[in-house]
């Protein structure tokens, strides 16, 4: 059987499963919009500093409340041990890893999306056609972030500290994301003209086209003994 | 005469700290042959069936199916638990398994095995709504869509009723008809007696007895059992034989 068909195979079970008990996509999605208000309310909503700070709100919000996703993607696994059905299976460990990052990315961009217009209306930015870049920077930056997020979370998905070792391991290595999707979103938001923004583009695609070849090659070591 | 073994366990270690579960165990399984495994917890009985399933990996000895062939594809295992999503339906989770392993018609083919199993009519129910009963059924269902040549199972019997537990036996009863090759680990004595062709007790890591059904009479197999046990079970050297061992 291609990758492919796999992966989709995989990514569509984890995604069948969310939308039909959309607690994680509910529970994550309050969390992001909490974030955008606590942030309203602790700094001066006009202020300089305040709009100079929102593009790294921003994305506080829309990482943040992934790992409550990260964290469930392999709860499911865990809970009836399904995770030594797809195994025992003769699906290529790679696929599988794609699956779940799949599941994972679409899952974050969903979220991201509704993130991002209750961000747009809390910051009173207004709607114009940059704010695609901004939704194509999104879908950059939560790529690298889901890439290394799957690998992590299947690594510590049986330890019981799960919750707090997710986010310890996965900030660090996710750094490089970080600091240009910022940089992108400020770019797109505050500056006139966009000189630097294909030029963080370019670091977020060299970042995701590593990190997923890095999680493809293993995770099979990653879900082994 | 017996064929090719399908399953050769050579001297199989695995320890978990300073625990052993398996010491050096050797076991050859045969094609069409049901083996019962029992023993008392704690006798690596689980243990054996993961390395087995290539779950775990041994710390030293191989395991060796068919000769080298590939082995994940092509067995069927059964743990503890179902190995099933609950938030999916039955015939959703037969569905998702059957295009895993690349079978033709998946929708025919999970259907048919939920047809198999009794589960026609609560195919479309989700299986965090099943019984315990159905949702073994349903783990049954899983383990022999893909047709596995060797069958591994571990304790099936766990918490069913007597009808639950009848169904499971009526099913295995047929796998035996067919000819299948079965390794079925269970406390059950009564079912694992009516259907294995092989008796193996197992008791500190080590196989401790293995003979063919027919020479364990149903009256016999309880002295067997404890007389093995009893005499395979592992002792702490005395305070006096380390005294004197000491002092030379």
């Amino acid at each position: 059987m291609s990758i492919l068909k796999s992966l989709w195979i995989l990514a569509a079970k984890d995604l069948r499963i969310e939308y039909r008990s959309r607690e994680a996509f509910q529970t994550t999605l309050f969390f992001a919009v909490l974030i955008l208000i606590i942030f309203q309310f602790a700094f001066d909503p006009g202020s300089k500093a305040t709009l100079e700070a929102s593009p790294g709100i921003l994305w506080v919000a829309l990482l943040f409340p992934g790992m409550i996703r990260l964290n469930q993607s392999f709860q499911m696994e865990i809970e009836e041990d399904s995770l030594h059905g797809i195994v025992l299976s003769p699906v290529d460990r790679g696929a599988f890893f794609l699956g779940k990052f799949l599941a994972n990315w679409v899952f974050l961009a969903l979220v991201g999306l509704a993130s991002t217009v209750a961000f747009v209306v809390f910051y009173n930015f207004a709607p114009s056609a940059r704010l695609w870049w901004l939704l194509v920077v999104e879908l950059m930056g939560l790529a690298g972030f889901s890439a290394v997020g799957t690998v992590l979370a299947a690594m510590v998905a049986k330890s019981s500290s799960r919750e707090v070792l997710l986010p310890i391991l996965i900030f660090p290595i996710v750094i490089p994301v970080i600091v240009a999707a910022v940089n992108a979103s400020q770019e797109i938001l505050l500056r006139d003209d966009l000189n630097t923004l294909g030029t963080w583009m370019q670091v977020l695609g060299v970042f995701d086209v590593v990190y997923l070849a890095a999680g493809f090659v293993v995770f099979e070591y990653v879900v082994g003994d | 005469m017996k064929s090719a073994p399908i399953l050769q366990l050579k001297g199989l270690t695995k320890r978990f700290g300073r625990v052993a579960a398996l010491r050096r165990l050797d076991l050859e399984i045969h094609a069409g042959e049901f083996v019962a495994l029992f023993g008392p917890n704690g006798a690596g009985k689980s243990t054996l069936l993961k390395v087995a399933a290539t779950l775990l990996g041994p710390d030293e000895g191989k395991s060796v199916f068919q000769g080298g062939a590939p082995m994940r594809s092509a067995i069927g295992y059964v743990s503890h638990q179902s190995l099933l999503y609950g938030n999916l339906s039955g015939l959703e989770n037969l569905l998702f398994y059957a295009r895993l392993y690349g079978l033709p018609d998946p929708p025919a083919q999970a259907r048919s095995m939920l047809d198999r199993m009794g589960l026609k009519q609560a195919g479309g129910q989700l299986v965090r709504g099943y019984s315990r009963g159905m949702k073994q059924r349903l783990t049954l269902a899983r383990a022999l869509l893909h047709d596995p040549v060797l069958l591994l199972l571990d304790e099936p019997y766990t918490g069913l009723d007597q009808h639950g537990g009848r169904l499971l036996t009526e099913t295995l009863s047929l796998l035996k008809s067919q000819g299948r090759t079965v390794f079925l680990v269970t406390h059950n004595a009564r079912e694992g007696l009516q259907l294995c062709s092989r008796v193996l007790i197992q008791n500190a890591g080590r196989i401790v007895f293995d003979a063919p059904r027919e020479e364990v009479s149903d009256d016999d197999f309880e002295s067997i059992y404890f007389q093995k046990i009893e005499e395979t079970r592992p002792r702490r050297k005395s305070r006096g034989k380390r005294a004197a061992r000491a002092g030379g």
